[in-house]
């Protein structure tokens, strides 16, 4: 019992680490994106300013059940992906519950949190958050193809789908992470993310100007303030996985944190120069590139 | 002459019957004449039969004064096609009854004898 | 005993004495007729009965006490009772049907019919080919008379086509009679035979012709028109005696001469034969006159049967019961409809849906169809059976293929018919139909019935079917007329009763037909109880679902590839009436049933193909060793038509789309696993090293994955919400045949992982979706939207329903997911499994679609009053959602089972320690995914709790919105063409090439009986024509 106990503790910490480094990073890169537009941007304490206002708002409203288990299923999503992930590699108090399941159950975890996202949204009865989830829906279908084909090379090259297997055959130096040793699965497999992470081209889902925020358009007050924690947590958990397949993990925590800003930022260092793509463009262009190399990322271990 | 013997003759005429018979039937198109082409179709067969029961020299077998019980079987011709014969003339003459029957009731139903004008049933 | 001779007596002496009678009234010289029949039958059925019971001898009759050639010879040996009991019967039964008819037209028409029977009567017994002639003659002109029945003039016209073309034949059997007689010096067919004419060359001109007029009296395809003429025009009842009397008598004839036809000839019959059958079966395609249809039947089935007697060198011993079983399901069916066409008097196949005026007709007319179809039970089924078997047997495939061409072409049109009298709205009501009508179809109705059972009970012992659940169906279908409830209770109880039967015995010995019957049996109980929401009668659905559920118990009980294919037939013959009850069904019904019989006459060639090599234990497939490929090809091929792969899956939508709500969940969740079944036997046979380097199985994968592509992205572009679920099905089959054509230890754990998950959650889906059409009265989804607010138990079920579909852990959709992953990566199929993903992230796609228009989103103004879905509904659907979650949680229960069973054949790649399984790439633990998601989830279900607990519920209308308040929710609700930008970037993919590929195809085959059709011109004088160069060309060829 007490090992369960401590166990939780542990990665109660390890939550607490990821969640602030998450909102930290957050500001960071909008801060980052606004010096671009020659803006001055946010001050770095704001994420954390917002949540604290978004908790304590007195007024809300609700559109029904679902829309009140919408913002439930997202963290619970993202919260899953971070308890099922090995944080820190060869550290037991940072490995989490990894034991339950491997790299495919992130992969499909990832679902959990879209879906009662989307149903949540559309219990708000907005039509936006309707056009915004369908774009969503849609674009993310062929943003997996490259990734699953990158997860099959890669899958390939070590023989196994554990990601602590995974990290470990990455260990030893630069020239064993996978971005060297297998370059075109960790091409298709950063192709993807920019979809995963929906920055500019690829963000019509949000598209600001368009249908103001997306999905969450009904969101407020302590709903929307879980989407915010998930939010941050959500990039850091996403950009560990990519970090733990391709960049060789992190053993310890500034290793963590500063792979993990890297693979974030890559997509938004993408998302400030790109224009919007419309969402048949966006569907097709995986289809295109991302999708050849990884067919040879593929036939290479054949 | 002399080689043409009865039942070649009779064979011959018989054929040449059928043929005539036939020929009406599938190029006239009035009912008439095509009754009367089956009927000369049938009257060849029947002759055709007729000349395949000959037998050179030899009488009809019908048993009378000219022809003893005893001797017949080397007297008269074969006897099974004669009767045969006869039995399929009554049929024909039954057959080509029955189509002239039709014949009228066609032609009282449509004021018509021609075979093209009967075609409503078809595909 | 009373001789034979008396049949003779009796009937020229009534046709005479009636003479007397013209001006009594007109019931006396009618009951001296119909005694007299009467009495001829009872003489043949008491020589029946003598062969049958007391081993009889046969005996010879001479007439006028000398030997032949002097005098006539008459055979009165079991063939020849059985046939003039055959001939009596319908004799005394045409009697009775025509009783007004004869009422009407008087003395001479009885006349004539007694004297047509007595000729049939000699036809049949005679062994003189010259008195045969006679009596054909007799029989001939006797016919025709009775064509004049019918007073129209098409009636003449077409009795005078028919008098010059038989005059013809007659006149051509003469010149081959007296040529016999020429060579042979004998006209006694006995001796014959022994003299043997075909030593001689002018001998076999002779038997040549003989054999000719013999042949065309059987009405050869093409030079029949005269006798389709007759067929349309005649009265039904006369065209019963027509296609069912002569042409038996025709047969027997045929049969009777084939002694002394040459071994070469019986390559000519049969190949006039095979055309006959394939060439009439086309051209019935375009009929749309019900007797016309019914002619064009006749000639196709006389053709089959000339078929088999020209292929007899190859039957064996099996010969007599080849003919013989087609012979009677021909001479039953095809007097049965037309007898029923006579009561109904609707000249066009459209206007038969009369017959549901009257069940019992309908009945008849089902069991007509389906004796002349030779589905099971009846006599043809197994007649065809043998003949494929024995065809197979001596490698003659050709053969085996052109058989089942025209069965196919014939089972169009019959079907098609048989649809329309199912489904088209009736247009007039029939008059009363008087008891001396209906008695003879009804009488003929059983006896097929009859027929059938002992035809297997003859077969023997190893063919032995499981006739149990058959009698239930029967039963049912007696007591239809009772309430719905009550019958679907008793419908429960015998599925709770044939579980009870089976389950146990198969849990102890075979667990994966465990699994299946389990499905079987325990979701028909479950969806038989939505039945319970069905008020009134419900006539039609017990008999039809039993029936499917029959079939599908058959196919997992079967021993052998007879039963099986018993079973096969049963349970797509009950599903298609099933699917053919719902609204709009009658195409979708159509198709179903022709791809069903597609497929199913491959299964026949392939168990055809492997009796040759192992016989018929289902168990020996195995053991095959020649032509393997081609066999797993066929069964592979027959038992996707049944999942609906990609290419023959166009029949699936509308059909599952439009059933009932009830019906959609039985044919979808349950009725597909039978043909996943059948895969999975036939791969299990192939063994693991054949598998490994199958192409075959290579092919079939990529179908499976790109069949699961395009049926998940066309389930996402669709409307109709019963159609989205159809679709998925095909892409869910997809996934399924994907992992079974992997043929590994992990695929195939993965392959049953979503056999059960579809089984549960499409079943979970479709009573839901059915349950809430039947509340809103539209499938469209974007009539709907908000329900959730008015049903939130459909809406709780259809939520586990998609998360168990799509995958998302913790639920067991995504146990499938992770096998697969494993699967395909040892496997090596990375591509297929890469496009297998793909389809399984699209179907998020439509899940969404499927739950955001109907439950959320806005609630449409005519909805605010709906109820929840009934609770009958409810009760299937939350005990499948129970049983998703406890397999959810415990996967190990069932799957480690499954595992330990597979292991043996693929070679072990999954182990199990506790609820984690573990392959060589990694693991996962169902179990703890489901703790751990459920605890994560109820803590941050009680943070928002705690810091939101005021929350305030506003109305429909208060959102966002510009600070405008939309009223009307069609226009706030986005549901119609909700993935267009998605549409405009992959619709492509789903556009319907494949339909048009079949629709070309079925439109080629009837263009190409329309052209063919032409040469029946009408003219008799052309038919006459045609006679002439039948024959001419007939002799070329065999000369």
């Amino acid at each position: 019992m007490n090992d369960i106990i401590v166990k939780l503790l542990w990665t109660l910490l390890g939550l607490f680490i990821v969640l602030n480094w998450g909102l930290l990073m957050g500001a960071t890169m909008r801060k980052i994106v606004a010096r671009v537009a020659h803006r001055y941007g946010i001050p770095f304490y704001q994420p954390w300013l917002d949540l604290i206002k978004l908790y304590s708002n007195r007024s809300s409203i609700s559109h029904g059940v679902m829309f009140y288990l919408g913002p439930v299923f997202r963290l619970g999503g993202g919260l899953g992906i971070f308890l099922f992930l090995p944080l820190i590699y060869g550290s037991e108090h940072f490995s989490n519950f990894s034991w339950a399941g491997d790299l495919i159950l992130i992969l499909y975890f990832q679902f959990f949190g879209m879906l009662g996202m989307a149903l949540g949204a559309s219990d708000g009865g907005h039509p936006n958050s309707v056009i915004g989830i369908t774009r969503g829906l849609g674009q993310f279908t062929t943003v997996e193809v490259p990734l699953t084909l990158a997860v099959i090379s890669i899958a390939l090259q070590y023989n196994t789908l554990s990601i602590s297997e995974i990290v470990a055959a990455q260990q030893g130096g630069f020239q064993n992470w996978t971005l060297v040793t297998n370059p075109l699965a960790t091409a298709a497999a950063m192709l993807s993310l920019l979809g995963l992470f929906r920055e500019a081209p690829f963000n019509l889902v949000k598209a600001p100007n368009e249908v103001p925020i997306g999905p969450p358009t009904e969101y407020h007050s302590a709903f929307l303030g879980i989407l915010r924690t998930n939010g941050a947590l959500l990039h850091v958990v996403e950009a560990a996985l990519f970090m733990n397949l391709f960049f060789g993990g992190a053993t310890h925590w500034v290793e963590f944190i500063v792979k993990t800003f890297l693979v974030y930022f890559w997509s938004v260092f993408v998302g400030v120069v790109s224009p919007r793509f419309r969402i048949e463009q966006s569907v097709t262009w995986f289809l295109k590139i991302p999708l050849a190399i990884g067919i040879l990322a593929v036939i290479l271990y054949i | 002459m002399e080689n043409l013997s009865l039942e070649i003759v009779t064979l011959i005429t018989g054929i040449a019957l059928l043929l005539i018979g036939i020929w009406g039937l599938l190029t006239q198109k009035n009912l008439i004449k095509m009754v009367i082409g089956f009927a000369l179709f049938d009257t060849g067969i029947h002759i055709i039969m007729v000349s395949i029961g000959y037998v050179k020299n030899r009488t009809a077998p019908i048993l009378d004064q000219a022809v003893k019980t005893n001797q017949a079987a080397e007297k008269i011709v074969d006897p099974v096609p004669q009767a045969l014969v006869l039995t399929a003339i009554v049929i024909g003459l039954g057959i080509t009854a029955l189509m002239l029957a039709f014949v009228l009731k066609m032609y009282q139903k449509k004021k018509s004898l021609e075979i093209n004008n009967f075609n409503d049933l078809k595909w | 005993m009373v001789g034979p001779l008396y049949i003779i007596a009796i009937a020229l002496g009534t046709a005479f004495s009636l003479g007397f009678f013209k001006k009594a009234n007109r019931n006396i010289p009618y009951a001296i007729m119909f005694l007299a029949i009467a009495f001829m039958t009872f003489i043949s059925g008491q020589w029946l009965y003598a062969f049958l019971a007391n081993q009889q001898e046969a005996i010879q009759i001479f007439t006028a006490g000398f030997q032949p050639p002097f005098s006539i010879s008459l055979q009165m040996g079991l063939h020849e009772a059985v046939f003039v009991s055959m001939i009596n019967g319908i004799g005394l039964l045409s009697a009775l049907y025509l009783y007004e008819q004869f009422r009407d037209k008087g003395v001479q028409m009885m006349m004539v019919f007694i004297l047509l029977f007595m000729g049939l009567n000699v036809i049949i017994m005679t062994r003189d080919i010259f008195n045969l002639f006679v009596f054909l003659e007799i029989s001939t002109i006797a016919i025709i008379g009775l064509i004049l029945l019918e007073k129209k003039e098409q009636a003449m016209s077409s009795g005078f086509k028919y008098l010059i073309a038989s005059g013809i034949i007659s006149g051509i059997l003469l010149i081959g009679i007296i040529a016999i007689y020429y060579y042979n010096g004998t006209l006694f067919i006995n001796d014959i035979i022994s003299s043997n004419p075909l030593l001689l060359k002018g001998g076999s001109v002779a038997v040549f012709l003989t054999l000719m007029a013999i042949v065309l009296e059987l009405k050869p395809f093409p030079v029949n028109g005269w006798a389709l003429d007759v067929y349309e025009s005649a009265h039904p009842g006369v065209g019963a005696i027509l296609s069912a009397a002569t042409g038996t008598a025709m047969l027997f004839v045929l049969y009777k001469i084939t002694p002394f036809i040459a071994d070469p000839w019986f390559n000519m019959i049969a190949t006039i034969g095979i055309i006959t059958f394939i060439g009439s079966n086309l051209l019935g395609i375009q009929q749309e006159n019900a007797q016309r249809l019914l002619g064009y039947s006749s000639v196709g089935q006389l053709g089959l049967i000339m078929l088999v007697i020209g292929l007899s060198p190859y039957l064996g011993d099996n010969y007599l019961f080849i003919g013989f079983t087609l012979l009677i399901s021909h001479f039953l069916a095809k007097a049965g409809l037309f007898w029923i066409a006579g009561i109904i008097k609707q000249k066009k196949i459209k206007n038969w849906s009369v017959l549901r005026k009257t069940p019992l007709l309908m009945v008849l007319f089902g069991i007509f169809i389906l004796t002349l179809l030779g589905f099971p039970p009846f006599p043809s089924f197994f007649g065809k059976w043998e003949l494929v078997m024995e065809l197979s047997n001596n490698h003659q495939l050709a053969w085996i293929i052109a058989i089942l061409a025209g069965s196919f072409l014939e089972a169009v049109y019959l079907f098609r018919w048989f649809g329309y009298a199912l489904k088209k709205e009736i247009k007039e009501t029939t008059s009363k139909i008087q008891f001396s009508k209906i008695l003879p179809p009804f009488l003929f109705g059983i006896t097929s019935l009859v027929a059938g059972y002992y035809t297997n009970i003859f077969q023997g012992d190893a063919y032995t079917i499981n006739y149990l659940p058959l009698a239930l169906v029967l039963i049912i279908t007696l007591i239809d007329f009772i309430s719905a409830k009550i019958k679907n209770s008793l419908a429960i109880l015998a599925m709770a009763y044939y579980g009870f039967l089976t389950l146990p015995g198969l849990y102890e010995n075979d667990f994966i037909r465990f699994i299946f019957m389990a499905i079987f049996i325990g979701g028909g109980i479950l969806t038989l109880i939505a039945g319970y929401a069905y008020q009134g009668k419900r006539k039609g659905f017990y008999p039809a679902a039993l029936l499917m559920f029959a079939g599908l118990g058959g196919i997992i009980e079967a021993q052998t590839t007879l039963q099986f294919f018993f079973a096969w037939e049963i349970m797509t013959f009950g599903s298609y009436l099933l699917i053919i009850r719902g609204k709009h069904s009658i195409k979708h019904g159509f198709s179903y049933i022709l791809f069903s019989l597609g497929g199913a006459y491959l299964l026949l060639m392939a168990f055809g193909l492997m009796n040759a090599q192992v016989g018929m234990q289902i168990s020996a497939l195995s053991d095959i060793n020649t032509h393997l490929n081609l066999i797993f090809s066929l069964l592979a091929i027959g038992f996707m038509t049944k999942m609906a792969s990609l290419g023959l899956h166009i029949w699936l939508p509308g059909a599952h789309a439009e059933a009932e709500s009830d019906v959609s969940p039985m044919v979808s969740a349950i009725l597909l696993k039978a043909g996943v079944f059948g895969l999975l036997i036939t791969i299990l046979a192939m063994g693991a090293e054949y598998a490994q380097h199958s192409t075959l199985l290579y092919i079939l994968g990529w179908i499976g994955a790109l069949t699961a592509l395009v049926g998940n992205l066309a389930a996402s572009f669709q409307e109709d919400a019963k159609r989205l679920l159809a679709y998925s099905s095909i892409g869910q089959l997809g996934y399924i045949l994907f992992a079974y054509a992997m043929a590994t230890h992990l695929g195939w754990v993965g392959g049953f992982v979503y056999v059960i998950n579809h089984f549960a959650f499409k079943a979970v889906l479709f009573l839901t979706i059915g349950a809430v059409v039947l509340r809103v009265g539209t499938h469209k989804m974007y009539e709907m939207g908000g329900l959730i607010k008015r049903m939130p138990l459909a809406f709780i079920a259809v939520l586990i329903g998609i998360i168990t579909l799509s995958g998302v852990p913790p639920l067991s959709g995504f146990a499938g997911k992770w096998f697969f992953y494993h699967a395909l990566i040892s496997k090596g199929w990375y591509f297929q499994g890469a496009v297998v993903l793909f389809a399984g992230i699209i179907a998020f796609l439509y899940c969404f679609r499927l739950i955001q228009s109907i439950f959320l989103g806005q609630l449409k103004d005519n909805h605010r009053k709906v109820k929840e879905i009934s609770i009958w509904f409810i009760i299937p659907i939350y005990t499948l959602i129970i049983g998703i979650m406890i397999f959810s949680a415990r996967p190990h229960w069932i799957l480690q089972p499954i595992s330990e069973y597979i292991a043996p054949y693929f070679g072990r790649e999954l182990t199990w320690n506790g609820s984690t399984a573990i392959a060589e790439m990694g693991y996962w633990n169902g179990e703890w995914i489901m703790y751990i998601i459920g605890v994560m989830f109820v803590l941050i279900l009680g943070w928002l709790l705690y810091t939101n607990a005021k929350a305030q519920k506003v109305k429909q209308f208060n959102i966002v919105y510009s600070g405008e308040r939309p009223f009307t929710p069609e226009t706030t609700h986005i549901a119609h063409n909700m993935y267009a930008g998605y549409s405009k970037a992959l619709g492509f993919i789903v556009e319907p090439y494949i339909t048009k590929l079949w629709n070309n195809m079925s439109d080629a085959i009837v263009q190409l009986g329309g052209l063919t059709k032409r040469i029946y011109n009408g003219n008799g004088q052309t038919y006459a024509f045609y006679i002439i160069a039948y024959i001419v060309i007939t002799f070329f060829l065999v000369f």
